[in-house]
């Protein structure tokens, strides 16, 4: 597979917010649109130059919203666009299919976006795993979803290779300081030590309730287009450096991947070889995490450290605020607020383009000026993985 | 008083397994041609494709893989179980399927742990298997 010739030819151009965190009464398609039209005002855009729209899965509606669909989200911008598509099952392709649009000619611009309002919804993550078995069977025996998957995964990879709580704080305090100078950040106003950590109840063991991710009402949305079109607009382009995807699909009670190679070692590897670079040239991380020990296991997959060494490795605020590679710099799906891979994403743009005030990489956070930032998404219970290498122009 | 947890909803691909779970056995296709014992059921076998399969039943005994405590009820007619261990046992057979570990202090469950199956009739219709760990070990 010779991606190489795609180096550096797509760019992120744009980047769309909304108010986010608690955002009461609010349908999850509100901030699907409220994103988008941000995003293409942010690039410098004009609605009919977007000819592609790519949604993230979106879950069960709630209360009495609609179902969130591309054809709406079309309709409520006002555009006509050649391309609609959205996933189906938490795969996160959308960035490799609007490379793959614009690479063959029939897109010059894709909106890519997520959405939701889980918080004042009260979605409760039950329904929403992606199992091979039926959801009802797994209920019987008091299985309720994502977090006893992850923490199921979790406690193999305790068992294999010595990980646990002390690798995990590290993890979960590091983003909450990054997170408590995102003045948008759910947890912006809420420091977090070693002791509160220790001391946080549990909710399903190995995890505490800091090695969870949040749940948040907002959207988020950006665009992608040739580097040659991004020249010509306004922000300062981001491009794809390199970009892989892995899918092992397998429900994660049958997986072999619990403790690690998880799809984050192929897709990693696919990614590097693509930009000609090593884990040593990567100035931070933005990595998909929806637990703690997912960023664990997917920076151990792309080569950081071998299995278990990440307890010393995260040690010493490595990751935090003036750390030698920053990690989740927005806070993160743990402390920032919950997009799916665009939390991760989205902050990796707007720290390349130099637009994090507070937190922006650099001599603001006593860190190095950022080139290269890796990022990460992540579906499914480590069923899907695509990693994303991207850099300043 | 009725019982008020969810029951499995069998399909047609999980009913036989759920009609074998009602005998107390634990039944699982076995691929005719290459000998893969599968979950979940399907109608090819996902290592050769061969659609030539039968029904066995497996020993019962296995080792828990990995698995989760929970420490909050996520529904109401689960409270009183709390703390209760959600389990991931590979059978000796090979598949590895969903489960609760029972007939032990949830403190004492490892992975790696030998388990046997052990039989929880909740309803006239629905038996679950759980597994509790192996006498003598």
């Amino acid at each position: 597979m010779d991606l190489k010739r795609l180096k550096d030819r797509y760019a992120i151009v744009g980047v769309g917010y909304t108010p986010q965190g608690k955002v009461a009464e609010r349908t999850a398609l509100s901030f699907y649109i409220e994103a988008c039209a941000n995003a293409i005002k942010d690039a410098g855009l004009k609605k009919e130059d977007i000819d592609g729209l790519i949604c993230y899965r979106h879950f069960e509606p709630l209360g009495d919203d609609v179902e969130v669909t591309p054809y709406l989200v079309a309709q409520l911008l006002g555009i006509r666009p050649k391309v609609l598509a959205q996933e189906a099952n938490c795969a996160r392709n959308q960035m490799l299919h609007a490379i793959g649009l614009i690479e063959m000619g029939f897109c010059n611009y894709v909106l890519i976006a997520y959405g939701d309002n889980a918080y004042s919804g009260r979605r409760t993550f039950m329904k929403e795993a992606t199992h091979g078995e039926p959801v009802a069977d797994n209920a019987a025996f008091g299985e309720f979803g994502l977090i006893a998957n992850y923490a199921m995964a979790a406690r193999r990879a305790m068992h294999l290779f010595g990980t646990g709580p002390q690798t995990w704080k590290e993890i979960a305090v590091s983003q909450r300081k990054w997170a408590n100078l995102n003045p948008k950040a759910m947890m912006h106003d809420r420091p977090l030590s070693y002791e509160e950590y220790m001391a946080a109840s549990w909710v399903v063991e190995p995890f505490r309730i800091y090695d969870t991710c949040l749940i948040s009402d907002g959207g988020r949305a950006y665009i992608v287009t040739s580097t040659e079109r991004a020249k010509d607009l306004r922000n300062p382009p981001v491009v794809i450096m390199g970009i892989g995807q892995s899918n092992p699909s397998v429900d994660v009670h049958q997986s072999d991947f619990m403790a690690g190679p998880t799809g984050a070692k192929i897709a990693g590897e696919i990614a590097f070889e693509m930009a000609g670079i090593t884990v040593d040239e990567i100035d931070a991380c933005e990595i998909y995490d929806c637990f703690t020990y997912t960023v664990e296991i997917t920076l151990q997959d792309y080569g950081f450290f071998g299995p278990g060494e990440g307890k010393d490795w995260f040690k010493d605020g490595r990751t935090a605020p003036g750390g030698e590679i920053p990690v989740n710099t927005s806070g993160g799906l743990l402390s920032e607020a919950y997009f799916m891979g665009l939390t991760p994403l989205t902050e990796g743009v707007m720290q390349l383009m130099g637009r994090c005030g507070q937190r922006q990489l650099g001599h603001t956070t006593e860190t190095k000026e950022p080139q290269i930032i890796l990022c990460s998404d992540n579906g499914g219970v480590f069923q899907s993985h695509c990693a994303i290498i991207l850099r300043r122009l | 008083m009725g019982y008020k947890k969810p029951l499995p909803k069998p399909n047609a691909d999980t009913r036989p397994f759920w009609e074998g779970c009602k005998a107390h056995q634990l039944r699982f296709q076995k691929c005719s041609q290459c000998g893969h014992l599968r979950w979940p059921p399907s109608v090819i076998c996902p290592i050769c494709h061969s659609s030539q399969t039968q029904w066995v039943v497996a020993s019962g005994k296995g080792r828990v893989y990995s698995f989760a405590l929970y420490r909050v009820a996520f529904l109401r007619t689960f409270e009183g179980d709390v703390p209760y261990v959600t389990t991931v046992v590979e059978l000796a057979e090979g598949p590895r399927i969903l489960t609760n570990i029972v007939g032990c202090s949830p403190s004492e469950v490892r992975c790696d742990m030998p388990v046997e199956v052990v039989w929880d009739d909740v309803t006239d219709e629905f038996s679950l298997p759980k597994f509790r760990p192996t006498s003598g070990t």
